[in-house]
Order: structure tokens, then C-alpha cells, then sequence
């Protein structure tokens, strides 16, 4: 047994993120199901509902780079739409409202930041604290009912494609090729990897912790909050429930794709195509006939298991 | 000793403030509302006292009472919620101390599949609970209401587990040593870390799967829903009470006024009519608040 597990070939192909073999699973799955669905039209369509998760995903990865998660998510998304929507800005432009929303999800990253960075409070309560709060505040601007309608130049935008693919699936991509080279060519990218690597270490070869750590997080808001307008263009009204299970699938896509806490081997397209594998899995879910709680279920068992493969890695190379 | 105050201070204001708070018959209805809390919460403490949080809590509360209200006899059901509570227990214990899996994320991953079992069993809020858990929770015994032996009883078996037990003091030895960023401490001194955190993690599901038969017995019925936000609504209070979520520091008896504090709070803001949006955001501010005032050396998670 442990000859075959020692095996280099083997070896080599443990290190490939699951989401790479998970995405690759589900497409032939629906090609022996489904094979009428596998056109570009179809799939762009479907590939398009994810791209608000496919932008949290990089607000995600950032800060499991560092060691940090951030769940905040689902609360930036609710006021950034509760803002749009609600009509509380009459008549106000377009880059007035993205101005805002980035600002506000900037505000809030940067709070997370200080209080995990700064205050060293656990990343897990203060983001999960911080989105109750906001949902909380936002049910009760909007006493729990929807609150109005999105200006309809976001849902206009929203539904440009260019050739087959939809322009936010392009939107996504760009960003996810920006984040690359910004993890990988600058020095707070270099930073990021060194403090996910060993905190310590980093300290007392003189990188910032701290201030990576704050940065990291405030840069995860203002993507939250980047994240937040694509959904509300493509929902196209306001809700005061959409978007609350984004942040959990984030997490999940992240660690499909090999980002687990401080490890970042699958780098920035590890995630991204965890977030695809969601895409195609929602879609086989649906078209075998499972309902959400199935989804939940399934949603579950990826963490669980994306972890446990990650976990039984560390401790045998430890 | 401030949590207590501030529990104190809550009463007399409520009691100034409206008519109703100083009647029996709210004082009683109080510790009936807040049993469920106490008893997570004292859950919650065997895994927060080594540093870990169980995220889980909140939905096998959920799936205890839909349990219960499956068209089943008492006899079958009542030791099935705990069996699955153990199986719970065991498989994040397991998960975290063998499989090397962050505890958050273990928990987490969980959280979602149970929710998801749960809304199998029963989608939407009905069914009827065993007559014997109505009983034991409606009912009362020599003129005291049942609740009141509730949190007698659990009290009791809290306090042995942790501080009568070799059991409790390990815990807080393995806490002690992760709070202090050397979480080999404990294993170098010859306590069976893995074994323990596994048992605290059983102990966790356990209590909360009571306190999901106690909320069963409440609410006579199933609902998918009735647990959502127990866990961060437990881990305040456990925060609360003093607690450190680094983990090695704690005490029974400050997690149970921590709950009671929250459950004062609860009442109050029910009586003073604050909209249940705004009490959610303000026990999660609640939450902010003491954990930022704890002080730890790790960052990050």
C-alpha cells in the first residue's frame, strides 16, 4: 500500500488540485448525460450565474493565503444591493453607485483587517459577526421585504456578451488574470506567500505581518464589494436573501481549487476552476432532479473532503 | 464577576422599566427560554476551552428536534438524537485530531450537511414531539416547574466533566498550551490530546442535542429553522462568561451567566419591542465587542 502511495507518478498527481479532477468528472458526467447541453450558449449561460461566487473567490483566496478567512461576504453583498436598490440615492449616476459600494466594502475590509491584524481577534467571529450585523441592519432599513429595483443599466450590462461569452464571464476572468500577476509579480504578493508560509519567520525576516494581513483583508472587501455589483446586476432587483450562501461557497470552491490556510499551491486557478466545478455541479445536481437540500448536503461533503484530502498531506509530510 | 453585574443591573432596569418582567410567570418563561442557550453554551465550553469552536451546534439543534418529530415512538427516537449526536461528535473529532482538518472548516462542512439532512426530513416546521418530552419540559414537579431541574441537572454533570474530572482537567491543560502557541504542551506532559479533544468535540454534540430536545419540548414540534445562529448566539455567550476563546482559561459558571445574560437581553429587547433585525445585529455587535476585548497571540483564525 504505502509503496503504491510513495509512487512519484502518484505522488505528482496528489499534488494536482480536486478541483481540476472534480470539473473534469462533472463535464463527463453531463456529456454521457446530457450531451445536448455541452454548447457554448448553454454553458455560458450557466457559467455566468456563478461569476459573482468566481469574484468572491479571489477575496477568499487572498485571505486563506494569509491564514485568515473572511465570511463577511453575504453582508457586503445585502447592503451593497439594499444601496442600489432602495432608492434611498434618487437619480444618482452610475459611477456614483459603484464609487459607494467600493468604498463600503473597502470600509468594512479594512475593519476586519484592523480587528484580526491589529486587535488579533479570530478571523472566524469578527467576519461572521460583521455580516450578521450588517444583514441584521439591512432587514431592518428594509423591514425584511425587498426593497425596489436596480437602475437598469447594471442588468443592460450585465447581458453585453461578446461572441459566445458573456461579459461578466470575461469580467471574471480578467480579474482573476490581474489577481495572478499581482500574487505573483509584486512584492505584497511575495509577502502574502511568506506570511501564509510561517508568520513567524516572515516577522523576523522583516515583512510586515501585520500590515499584510490588514492589507489583505481590505483588499478582500473592496473585491467583496466588486463581487456584490456583479450579483446585483444579475439579479436586476433588490433582495434581502440572495447572496447569503456566496461566502460558504467560496470557501468551499477555494479549498477545491488547493488554497487551504497559508498553502497556496493551487495558486489562482486552482479556485477558479473549484468555482466552474459549482457551475457544472449545480447543473448535474439539477438535472438528476436533487433539490437544495441535497445541494447543502453536497456543498458539505466538497469542504469536508477537498480538507481531509489536504489534511492527511500535511500530516504525512510533516 | 461582570457579567454577573451586568446581568443584575439588566434585571433591575427591566424590572423599573416594564411591569411585566417581575412577574413569575416571566421569570419562569425566562429560564424556559433561556435552557437551550445555557445548555449549548456549557456545550460549546468543552471545545472552546481547547481553543477550537464548534460551528456545527446550530444545525444538529435543528436536526434534533426534526428527529423528534418524525412519526416515531418516544422510545426509538430520544435514543436515536443522541446516538446521532455521538456520530456527529465523533466524525469532527475524528475529521480534526486524525485527518489533520482545521477545526473551523471541519465543523463548518458539517454545519452544511446536517442543514441539508435536515431539510430532507422535514422542510418546513410541523409534525409532533413524544408526549414524555412535552412532559418533561412543560410539566412541573412539586410545584417547580420542570426547566428549573433541567438546569440543575446539567449543571451538575457540566461541573464534573470539567471540574471534578481528570477529563476536565486535561482540556484545560491542551487549551492552556494551544493559548500559548505551543499545542504540544499537553502531549509532552503525557495527556492523551487527540483522545480528549475528540471526547470534548462528543461532549459538545451531546449537550447541544439535549438542548435540542429541550427546544423540541418548547416548540412541540420539528423546524429545520429553530437553530440557525445558535452557534454564534452560544459562542457569545461563552465569550461572555468569560471564557477565552484562545482557549485554557474558563469556568462553568461564567458560561452559564454568560447565557443567562444573553437570554436577559433577548427579554428585555422582546418586552421593549426592538425589532428582531435590530437584535440580531446587536448580539452580533455584542459578540464583536467581547471577543475584541480578549486578548490572544495568534492571528488569523
Amino acid at each position: 500500500m504505502s509503496a503504491i502511495v510513495k509512487h512519484p507518478f502518484l505522488q505528482r498527481l496528489l499534488r494536482v488540485p480536486p478541483a481540476y479532477y472534480v470539473f473534469a468528472i462533472l463535464l463527463i458526467t453531463l456529456w454521457i448525460a446530457r450531451p445536448h447541453m455541452l454548447n457554448a450558449n448553454i454553458m455560458g449561460i450557466f457559467i455566468r450565474q456563478v461569476a459573482p461566487l468566481g469574484v468572491l473567490v479571489l477575496a477568499q483566496l487572498l485571505v486563506m493565503r494569509v491564514k485568515s478567512i473572511d465570511l463577511s461576504g453575504g453582508g457586503i453583498l445585502l447592503l451593497v444591493n439594499y444601496v442600489i436598490s432602495s432608492g434611498i440615492f434618487p437619480g444618482a449616476s452610475m459611477p456614483f453607485f459603484i464609487g459607494l459600494s467600493l468604498a463600503i466594502g473597502t470600509a468594512i475590509g479594512l475593519f476586519n483587517g484592523w480587528m484580526i491584524g491589529k486587535r488579533r481577534v479570530s478571523a472566524v467571529i469578527v467576519t461572521l459577526a460583521v455580516s450578521i450585523i450588517l444583514v441584521g441592519f439591512v432587514q431592518y432599513l428594509s423591514s425584511g421585504k425587498p426593497p425596489g429595483d436596480v437602475p437598469s443599466y447594471l442588468n443592460d450590462i450585465y447581458n453585453i456578451k461578446w461572441g459566445p461569452a458573456p461579459v461578466p464571464v470575461l469580467f471574471w476572468f480578467a480579474l482573476t488574470v490581474v489577481m495572478a500577476l499581482f500574487l505573483s509579480k509584486t512584492v505584497f504578493g511575495r509577502y502574502v506567500t511568506s506570511v501564509g508560509e510561517n508568520p513567524e519567520a516572515a516577522h523576523f525576516s522583516g515583512v510586515p505581518v501585520e500590515r499584510t494581513v490588514i492589507l489583505a483583508h481590505t483588499l478582500a472587501g473592496f473585491i467583496a464589494a466588486v463581487a456584490a455589483l456583479v450579483q446585483t446586476a444579475s439579479i436586476a432587483v433588490g433582495s434581502v436573501r440572495v447572496g447569503l450562501d456566496l461566502p460558504i461557497l467560496a470557501v468551499a470552491a477555494t479549498i477545491l481549487g488547493g488554497v487551504v490556510f497559508g498553502r497556496g499551491e493551487g495558486g489562482v486557478w486552482g479556485p477558479f476552476f473549484g468555482v466552474l466545478s459549482f457551475a457544472l455541479l449545480f447543473v448535474v445536481m439539477t438535472t438528476f432532479g436533487i433539490d437544495d437540500p441535497g445541494k447543502l448536503i453536497a456543498q458539505g461533503l466538497i469542504i469536508l473532503l477537498a480538507a481531509i484530502f489536504y489534511g492527511i498531506r500535511t500530516s504525512r509530510s510533516n | 464577576m461582570l457579567p454577573l453585574l451586568i446581568a443584575i443591573a439588566n434585571s433591575v432596569y427591566l424590572g423599573l422599566r416594564t411591569d411585566q418582567f417581575l412577574g413569575s410567570e416571566n421569570l419562569f418563561n425566562l429560564i424556559a427560554q433561556a435552557m437551550p442557550l445555557v445548555i449549548t453554551a456549557i456545550g460549546q465550553m468543552f471545545v472552546v476551552v481547547v481553543g477550537d469552536l464548534d460551528l456545527s451546534v446550530g444545525s444538529l439543534i435543528s436536526f434534533t428536534t426534526a428527529i423528534l418529530a418524525l412519526d416515531a415512538p418516544g422510545y426509538v427516537t430520544i435514543p436515536a438524537v443522541f446516538l446521532f449526536a455521538v456520530l456527529v461528535g465523533l466524525s469532527n473529532g475524528l475529521v480534526i485530531t486524525r485527518l489533520n482538518v482545521h477545526p473551523i472548516i471541519a465543523t463548518l462542512a458539517m454545519q452544511y450537511v446536517i442543514l441539508g439532512i435536515t431539510r430532507i426530513l422535514r422542510p418546513v416546521s410541523g409534525g409532533t414531539v413524544p408526549d414524555i418530552v412535552i412532559q418533561s419540559v412543560g410539566g412541573s414537579l412539586f410545584g417547580v416547574p420542570m426547566p428549573v431541574f433541567w438546569g440543575i441537572a446539567v449543571v451538575l454533570v457540566a461541573w464534573k466533566l470539567l471540574h471534578g474530572s481528570r477529563f476536565g482537567l486535561h482540556l484545560f491543560a491542551i487549551g492552556g498550551g494551544v493559548a500559548n502557541g505551543t499545542p504540544d504542551a499537553a502531549r509532552n506532559f503525557g495527556v492523551p490530546d487527540r483522545r480528549n479533544i475528540l471526547l470534548a468535540y462528543v461532549a459538545c454534540s451531546c449537550f447541544t442535542a439535549l438542548a435540542g430536545v429541550f427546544l423540541a419540548g418548547r416548540i412541540v414540534s420539528g423546524d429545520p429553522n429553530v437553530g440557525l445562529l445558535f452557534e454564534l448566539d452560544a459562542i457569545t455567550a461563552v465569550a461572555v462568561g468569560g471564557t477565552q476563546l484562545s482557549g485554557g482559561i474558563g469556568s462553568l459558571q461564567g458560561t452559564v451567566i454568560g447565557a443567562l445574560v444573553l437570554a436577559l437581553l433577548s427579554n428585555g429587547m422582546n418586552l421593549t419591542n426592538v425589532s428582531p433585525f435590530i437584535q440580531t445585529a446587536i448580539k452580533g455587535g455584542l459578540l464583536l465587542l467581547v471577543v475584541g476585548l480578549q486578548t490572544r497571540k495568534k492571528m488569523g483564525l
